[in-house]
């Protein structure tokens, strides 16, 4: 036996295994191998889930294994919490992390987009997911640097469990369903347990109504996402503009509105809260701020965005009525910029979150086992 | 024994559906009433708008009606399906240029059909793996509908009646006996 293999721990292993016998990686590979070849994985290794693995996730959750938990109605497919179990167990989660994904799925059945679509879309959107509360310091989830990941099994396995069921359970499989064009950098992975220690404000959960002190879900689709680097000032509206200048760029703006999520540095969010601003201040300023003239628009080829007067669906008018100076705002309310405090305080690094569609604007808490 | 590696998929739950059956055909256009289904896509309205102004002026159909969908993403409600039967003796929908949009269409026409409606379905040729996926899951497999090029948002209006022009003999094919 090699050294490797007597060093290897045990830690992981079904509690009924005899901890006499040595881990057998080749079987393990073997495993591994018959997931691939069943189509299972979403190109990197599963964990073969086996039913005593699968009866520790199902009891960390009052419900039933059969309850269905999500449905896509336009396949007629659905997943319940024991499918549920299965790809997250596939995906590298812990047991014990087993309530946040069910909170997570919870959460992302409610947005409309993900129901409507969403998961077959040219636009190739990834959920991203917003952990708050004490679930993230009881589980081990990132809450400082390198918010996005990698690095955290928490954040990087949760976001992997949803998109395993998207395409297990729901059968929405790249080249078939699934049509992104380009898709999302780090799909299925974008998980971020917001840096409540350091941000001046409130928890995202509690600006989706979720109870103050309560471990809760929030997730939207996005489309991508774009840094804003502004280390230079001392002056918080500098920031401020060119916050507003990434969230009007042209190139997102196919609708009236062009939502965003707000990932603040815990240095951009001091520096506002120092100033005196309250997320709705933040939020109102931005409103105010972000967007492109009409001529913009036209000299992009978008003049058709022009053509409603409100929100999508509303009233229409003639686009090319509205004057060249005219200034487009791509955001009309705080519900289209939630915003989030995460990663190091380390450096005035902000990001914007493109929504895909709208975000329900409602968490869903951490259900404790009854 | 070892234990058993689970399936994620939930195949062992999935009730095989059931084939849906396909309409009768009509010998001819002739007297047909047609219902646009117009699924709200950059184009799709004066491209099927054009597909019924031909079949109207140069293939004898009695009337061309128009309706369109709340969201093309998603299958039509059942409401919405009946009443195009009730309406339409031949229904044509699309333009399907894009990934939910493309297989809802598919799915619109196997529902029509299987109500009695023959349907002709037209999608870019971008998204035919995702439409006759989506036919299949419906009961469908092998579900014909028509094909143009990618893409069909951005002719101009004249490039988008040409476009039209060119898949006129596939409708035709496809409502009509021709196509058996």
């Amino acid at each position: 036996m090699t050294e490797a293999a007597d060093s290897a721990t045990r830690a992981g292993a079904a509690p009924e295994l005899d901890p006499a016998l040595p881990l057998d990686p080749d079987m393990a590979q073997a495993a591994i191998e018959h997931c691939y070849e069943q189509g299972w994985s979403d190109g990197l290794p599963l964990v073969p889930a086996t039913q005593p693995l699968v009866d520790r996730f199902l009891a960390t959750t009052s419900r039933d294994p059969d309850e269905i938990i999500g449905s896509l109605e336009q396949v007629g497919r659905d997943c319940t919490v024991y499918l549920a179990a299965v790809n997250a167990a596939m995906a590298g989660c812990k047991p014990e992390y087993f309530p946040v994904v069910l909170a997570a799925f919870d959460a992302l059945m409610r947005e409309r987009a993900a129901r409507g679509g969403g998961f077959q879309s040219t636009s190739g959107p990834a959920p991203l997911i917003v952990v708050n509360g004490p679930v993230r310091k009881e589980l081990g989830f990132n809450t400082a640097g390198g918010a996005f990941g990698p690095g955290f099994r928490p954040n990087m396995t949760i976001p992997r469990a949803i998109g395993l069921i998207v395409r297990n359970a729901f059968g929405i499989v790249p080249h078939v369903l699934e049509q992104a064009t380009q898709g999302v950098p780090g799909r299925w992975s974008i998980c971020i347990a917001e840096n409540e220690e350091e941000s001046p404000w409130g928890p995202l959960a509690e600006d989706a109504g979720a109870p103050g002190g309560v471990s809760a879900v929030s997730v939207t689709l996005t489309r991508t996402m774009e840094f804003v680097d502004n280390r230079h000032t001392p002056n918080h509206e500098d920031v401020l503009r060119d916050l507003a200048d990434s969230i009007g760029r042209l190139g997102p703006q196919i609708f009236p509105q062009t939502p965003v999520a707000l990932v603040l540095s815990p240095e951009h969010a001091q520096m506002f809260a120092n100033a005196g601003m309250s997320k709705a201040g933040v939020q109102n300023w931005l409103i105010e701020h972000s967007g492109r003239t009409a001529g913009d628009l036209r000299r992009a080829g978008k003049g058709e965005v022009l053509k409603w007067a409100g929100a999508l669906g509303g009233p229409t008018r003639d686009a090319e009525s509205v004057p060249d100076d005219e200034f487009h705002r791509v955001l009309s309310n705080p519900a289209q910029i939630p915003i989030v405090v995460a990663g190091a305080k380390n450096a005035a690094i902000s990001m914007v979150v493109r929504i895909f569609g709208e975000w329900s604007g409602v968490a869903t808490p951490v259900a404790e086992k009854k | 024994m070892p234990n058993a590696i689970l399936d994620p998929t939930g195949a062992t739950r999935l009730q095989k559906k059931a084939a849906a059956p396909r309409a009768p055909r009509r010998a001819s256009l002739a007297g047909a009433r047609v219902g646009l289904l117009i699924n709200t896509k950059q184009n799709a309205r004066p491209f099927l708008e054009e597909v019924g102004r031909i079949l109207k002026d140069e293939h004898g159909v009695a009337s061309v009606t128009e309706r369109t969908k709340l969201n093309f993403a998603v299958p039509e409600s059942d409401e919405v399906i009946k009443e195009l039967a009730a309406t339409s003796d031949v229904v044509i929908t699309g333009v399907g240029d894009c990934g939910s949009c493309s297989a809802a269409a598919a799915a619109d026409g196997v529902v029509l059909e299987s109500v009695g409606v023959p349907v002709a379905v037209i999608v870019t040729e971008s998204f035919t793996a995702t439409a006759s996926a989506m036919a299949e899951l419906r009961g469908s497999p092998g579900y014909k509908y028509a094909t143009t090029a990618h893409p069909v948002a951005v002719l101009t209006g004249e490039q988008v009646k040409a476009r039209a022009a060119t898949v006129i003999d596939d409708v035709i094919k496809l409502v009509t006996e021709s196509a058996e």
